[in-house]
């Protein structure tokens, strides 16, 4: 099979032995169609989407889970997954995951139509998650690595390391019982990586943790991302999404509601926030016509601007009230913001 | 398959390496070694000798009660009692304790009172007076008039509860009081002992070619095979039942599910947890097995020959896979319980229809062990739910034919199959139903939405 790709193209020589998928490759060739996804994969760097997401919709009776979702998460990036309770978020992760298939649409992962065989390639640690009360930690990360066909002794090797990394090594004996929540949940982390995924999903992966052990996990997770890993995180912390993500989605009511590269996103809502540090102009600042927000922080203003307005006018009223101004900079909508605008304060987090 | 046997075998270790599995195993022959043995144990602890006094109105039967009553007497008797115990294992529970009670009579000491001459009244003042005087423990007095209609003995005794003692002198009394007879009438009692030796009845049982058959593994061990079966399914149900709720509960379904399929994480558990199941029994039967041969063969070497009960290797073969049958069947539905439910006592509440569905299965081999050919027998031994109990007491009765085992096995493994597709269907969406119970029209809808 290889030979014969060398005669028609030999560039993918290359990319045949180091991504190991031969029939996929293969078969391209040999048609017309394929022949156009694959000149296109050469040229519009797409072999790095790790996983397509199209179209996808999962009813329940009557109820839409998930209606009509379509994302891309490219490889070796930090994939933010957002939304409120109820938005369709672990559904659209089971289906990924392929615990539950969609209705229709389709999930291709690694350049294949999402099946259980390819569960051994994803780490999961799903937001509703527990361990075996009784059974010694090393012998639960030992099962659940042999549930991802991870051979034993391999898996022993991985266990101290990990264990070691979130200093566990004492409580390998122990049974989950006798560990504190923020520990079983560090364990419940080792055991999705044991296996050494490809595509790690994080489902709140930080709730029940402590400031420092949550710091400790983004240390581990940036690890892994510069080890080329896929990581998708869902969760409700926009800050840590912030800081974390490289791409996002939001999702409200089963669908998107924005998506795609987190400095577009936020490009994409325009710079209509002034950070303000000034003595005087207050009665400026009452001006309905220009203002919609003001939101005082310890010692700034944060205003958001009122549809159309232009912040040149602001500024030049200001000056015009006499007041002296230290600081007047125009930024960029945080994601908490934009959650806020999208999907109301109303709605529960 | 390599997740199928790692589930399987984690389950299997388990179940085996549990402190419950461990003492289930000991004490389980413990437990039934004790109904055999305890009640005569208990009676066995002798009591005291008992101090009596004979008041012989007739004046005839006294020397030969006080004979019969002596210890030689009651040693010998003893000796007969034990052999009998021995031959009559189906005897029911009362006349065990009977026999026990003959071989393990105390013994007697005769206190003498001089009754001449005074009333009935008056004798009973008087030992009445010494028994409070701590002199005597009972007394007895036999009417001048023994052998007219309604006449009994009157016998007064401190420990009227001593039902061993007292047997034993009832016994020797009615001895005494027909030797008398006897001799009145002139007729030896060698004569008699002769002219009513008793005639045992052998049941030999026929088989419906007319053969004589050898009797199987008796009708007690039927029953025994009836109750294993029973007992084992229904606490490996339960097993399996709390595995899969622990799963649901702690959430640890949904980190499973996303490593295997769930319906090869169900058969792999029920493989796990049946396999312990089988290595229980078979520990309890081997070891049973061995127990029966080193006994037998001390009873042989002691003089008391007794035959093994007839055992083949078809028979623990069949039984085994009735077993196998049975937990697929009841395991299956365990798990679905465990699936739909929240809570290992909300579990426990629908764990009912299982139970109650092995119930009348074991209590379907009753009729069975009485006429294992009847029609009852017949439907009851082939339906679904009800054979893996009932077939193989009806195999260790008699062995019915072959068409009859074979359309057993089909109809439960058929049983089987519906109950896998329905396990299918229903156990992925439940186990990942957090919080509230799944209802039946769920359920329904869940069975044929997917």
């Amino acid at each position: 099979m290889c030979r014969k790709r060398i005669i028609i193209q030999p560039v993918i020589l290359n990319n045949c032995s180091k991504s190991g998928n031969l029939n996929f490759k293969a078969n391209v060739i040999q048609t017309d169609k394929s022949l156009r996804r694959f000149w296109i994969n050469i040229f519009m760097d797409e072999q790095n989407v790790t996983l397509r997401v199209e179209n996808i919709t999962k009813r329940y009776g009557e109820f839409a889970a998930v209606e009509n979702l379509s994302f891309n998460v490219s490889a070796g990036k930090v994939f933010g997954f957002l939304g409120p309770n109820g938005a369709g978020k672990t559904t659209t992760i089971r289906m990924i995951v392929g615990i539950t298939a969609p209705d229709t649409g389709k999930i291709e992962l690694f350049g294949e139509k999402v099946s259980s065989r390819m569960q051994d390639k994803i780490g999961y640690l799903p937001e509703e998650r527990g361990l075996y009360k009784k059974m010694k930690i090393f012998e639960q990360l030992r099962y659940f690595a042999a549930l991802k066909d991870v051979p034993q002794k391999t898996a022993d090797s991985r266990i101290d390391f990990w264990l070691e990394r979130f200093n566990l090594q004492e409580w390998k004996k122990k049974k989950a019982n006798d560990l504190s929540k923020g520990m079983q949940q560090k364990i419940q982390f080792i055991s999705t990586v044991l296996h050494e995924p490809e595509l790690l999903i994080l489902d709140e992966p930080f709730s029940g943790l402590d400031p420092i052990n949550v710091e400790n996990l983004l240390e581990v997770i940036a690890e892994l991302k510069s080890k080329g890993k896929t990581i998708i995180f869902s969760t409700h912390l926009m800050e840590t999404a912030e800081k974390l993500c490289d791409d996002i989605i939001l999702m409200n009511k089963s669908r998107k509601v924005v998506g795609g590269k987190l400095r577009d996103v936020k490009a994409s809502f325009g710079k209509n926030r002034i950070a303000l540090r000034a003595d005087g102009g207050d009665e400026v600042l009452l001006d309905k016509t220009l203002i919609a927000k003001v939101e005082r922080h310890a010692d700034e203003l944060e205003i958001l601007l009122a549809e159309n307005a232009d912040a040149q006018k602001l500024l030049q009223n200001l000056i015009q009230s006499g007041a002296r101004i230290t600081k007047f900079e125009l930024v960029e909508p945080s994601l908490n913001d934009i959650f806020i605008e999208k999907i109301g304060a109303g709605t529960s987090l | 398959m390599r997740k199928f046997l790692a589930v399987t075998k984690r389950e299997y270790k388990k179940v085996v390496f549990s402190r419950t599995f461990l003492v289930g195993t000991l004490l389980a022959p413990v437990i039934a070694a004790m109904f055999a043995v305890v009640p005569a144990l208990i009676i066995s602890v002798k009591s005291d000798v008992q101090r009596i006094a004979i008041v012989d109105q007739s004046g005839n039967v006294a020397t030969r009660l006080k004979e019969n009553l002596s210890l030689d007497k009651i040693q010998t008797k003893a000796r007969e009692a034990a052999q009998d115990s021995l031959k009559n294992i189906d005897a029911s529970q009362k006349e065990r304790i009977e026999t026990g009670a003959r071989q393990f009579a105390g013994s007697f000491a005769f206190i003498d009172y001089d009754a001449s001459g005074k009333s009935v009244e008056q004798i009973q003042r008087e030992l009445n007076g010494r028994i409070q005087e701590n002199q005597l423990d009972s007394y007895l007095i036999i009417p001048q008039n023994i052998d007219s209609a309604g006449v009994g003995v009157e016998f007064y005794s401190r420990k009227a509860g001593d039902f061993v003692s007292n047997s034993a002198l009832e016994d020797a009394l009615n001895d005494a009081i027909l030797s008398q007879r006897l001799a009145d009438a002139n007729i030896s009692e060698s004569k008699l002992r002769e002219l009513s030796r008793r005639i045992d009845l052998e049941a030999t049982p026929i088989n419906e070619k007319g053969e004589e058959k050898e009797e199987g593994g008796g009708y007690a061990s039927a029953f025994v095979i009836g109750l294993l079966i029973y007992i084992t399914l229904a606490i490996y149900g339960q097993v399996i039942m709390g595995a899969v709720v622990e799963e649901k509960e702690t959430r640890i379904a949904e980190i499973l599910f996303s490593s295997a399929k769930p319906f090869e994480l169900m058969l792999g558990k029920l493989a796990g947890v049946g396999l312990a199941a089988l290595s229980q029994l078979a520990i309890w039967i081997f070891s049973a097995l061995a127990l029966l041969t080193f006994g037998l063969t001390q009873l042989k070497a002691a003089g008391i020959p007794l035959s093994m009960p007839n055992i083949t290797i078809s028979s623990v073969l069949y039984f085994f896979i009735f077993f196998l049958l049975g937990f697929f069947v009841f395991a299956t539905i365990f798990a679905l319980i465990g699936s739909m439910v929240t809570t290992t006592q909300e579990g426990g509440q629908f764990a009912m229809i299982p139970v109650v569905l092995l119930l009348a299965g074991f209590y379907c081999t009753f009729p069975i062990v009485r006429d294992s050919n009847s029609t009852f027998s017949f439907w009851v031994s082939i339906a679904p739910f009800l054979a893996p109990l009932t077939m193989p007491v009806r195999i260790a009765i008699e062995t019915p034919p072959f068409w009859q085992i074979a359309l057993a096995i089909l109809t439960n493994a058929l049983a089987i199959l519906g109950l896998v597709w329905l396990a299918s269907r229903v156990y992925r969406v439940g186990m990942l139903m957090y919080g509230k119970r799944a209802t039946i029209p769920e359920v329904w809808k869940w069975i044929w939405q997917s």
